[in-house]
Formats: structure tokens, C-alpha cells, sequence
């Protein structure tokens, strides 16, 4: 896994990609709490994630429930196929704010 | 029946970071099958979230011991078995995923496993330690 995160003015934006396991989630969970911290939005960029596990999965749900206790706006941008599939397969695809672009995001924060 | 024909047979320890070399041999001997790109995602998934169960649970995180993969292929069934050789017996139980209304992290896994296998099944295993999980699914060809 690689990730990259940019800091905006309102939000940050955590881009993922490669393969996310039992290996890599403890530090995804890290980054994406690292975030969230300071009371900034987060969106993640999936859109080179080729592989998730349930651990993987496990840290966005970590996050998602963090940002809802913090007032925050949180979603997924952008999702794989691969990506995809799991979260259909979990359900998670109708929990998550999943966003095309990141313009999308931003209309939602400025809502 | 068809004689089942051994595809693969690998051993490595139970350690998060040898979980990509496990998923590389998979998509090997899944590429010489006849199936979707859809479905060979589907099924890496399922055996890498049984084997992140041993590492956890059956092994309790504690990067001791072995799993071993088998994959045979059997007329139009692929039959997954993984062998750990851990202190805790698993049971059956423990493989039932929990309900989906509840949104919390972890414990996903068992329910990914039994989504995408037509049959999950430990066999009992005549050693005094360690499991052996059966997976089964059914080649979209």
C-alpha cells in the first residue's frame, strides 16, 4: 500500500493505492485517525486501490464512525472495481458518502 | 466424480507480510482456470480472509507457525483446504458472520468467506492440534 495525503484548506484528501491487508491496515487506520484529529473533512481517493480486505474495510469503518462522532464530512472517492466488490459484498457501498469527483465533495461540504 | 487434480500445495508462515506472496501463488493457479477476472478477485479474497482468521485467531497474532494452501480442482469445483497447526481448535461457530445492520469495524470476514463459497467446512482433524478449513466454489464456466 501507498498513500499520500494533501492537505486543502477545509478537508484533507488521503490517496491509497496498491494492496490493503492484514499488514497495511494498522497504518491506514493511523493515517485516517491522524486526520481526523484535527477536525478536518476527509476524503479518501480509491481509485488505485487494487486489492482490500475486511481489515482494510475494517479502518475506513473505524474512520467513518469516528468523523459521525465529530461532526465531520467523510467519504470515499472514486472506488476500484476491486474495491467495489467488497464493499457491495459487506453491504458497506449503501453506509459509505461515495463520490465521483472531488468537486462533489466540495458542493457537499459548502451544502 | 471426477478424480480431484492437485493444483498447488504452499506452505508459509502465518504472518501478515508473507499474506501478498499467498494471493501471488493464487492468482497463478487461478489464471490457468477457466473463469472470470470478477470471480478469481472474489475467491483471492475469500482464501485471504480465511488465512488473516488463522494469523489472528488460531495463531492469536503471535507470528508462530505454518499454513499450508492446498487448491485441487475437482470437474467444475475448485477445493480450497487450509492447515494450520495451532493450539486452539477452531469451531464451527466461529465462522458464522455477524449481522450487517451493525456498523462497526471488524468481523467481516467470516461473512465475506460464506458469501463467496458455495461451502465453508472445517474438518476435524485427527491431529491433536490445528484446523483444517474447507472451501469449495463452483467454476463459472
Amino acid at each position: 500500500m501507498k498513500s499520500n495525503l494533501r492537505y486543502e484548506i477545509n478537508y484533507d484528501v488521503l490517496d491509497l493505492s496498491g494492496e490493503i491487508d492484514l499488514h497495511h491496515s494498522p497504518e491506514l487506520r493511523k493515517k485516517i485517525l491522524g486526520s481526523l484529529k484535527n477536525k478536518k473533512s476527509l476524503l479518501i481517493n480509491m481509485q488505485e486501490v487494487s486489492y482490500i480486505d475486511s481489515s482494510g474495510i475494517a479502518s475506513l469503518v473505524e474512520g467513518f464512525q469516528t468523523a459521525k462522532e465529530n461532526k465531520l464530512s467523510y467519504g470515499l472517492l472514486r472506488i476500484s472495481e476491486p474495491a467495489m466488490q467488497v464493499l457491495t459484498l459487506t453491504r458497506l457501498d449503501k453506509v459509505f458518502s461515495l463520490y465521483d469527483s472531488i468537486d462533489q465533495f466540495q458542493s457537499q461540504l459548502q451544502a | 466424480m471426477a478424480a480431484a487434480e492437485k493444483l498447488l500445495e504452499f506452505q508459509f508462515p502465518a504472518q501478515s507480510d508473507h499474506l501478498c506472496i499467498l494471493r501471488e501463488k493464487l492468482r497463478e493457479v487461478l489464471g490457468t482456470c477457466s473463469s472470470s477476472e470478477e470471480l478469481r478477485n472474489c475467491i483471492v479474497l475469500a482464501v485471504g480472509e480465511a488465512c488473516m482468521n488463522i494469523i489472528e485467531h488460531a495463531y492469536c497474532n503471535n507470528d508462530q507457525g505454518d499454513i499450508i494452501l492446498e487448491v485441487e480442482k475437482q470437474g467444475n469445483n475448485m477445493i480450497f483446504r487450509l492447515t494450520d497447526f495451532a493450539h486452539r481448535k477452531s469451531c464451527e461457530e466461529e465462522m458464522v458472520g455477524r449481522p450487517l445492520e451493525e456498523v462497526r469495524p471488524g468481523g467481516l470476514g467470516c461473512h465475506i468467506i460464506n458469501e463467496i463459497m458455495d461451502e465453508v467446512r472445517l474438518i476435524d482433524c485427527k491431529t491433536k492440534h490445528g484446523n483444517v478449513l474447507q472451501m469449495k466454489k463452483k467454476l463459472d464456466i
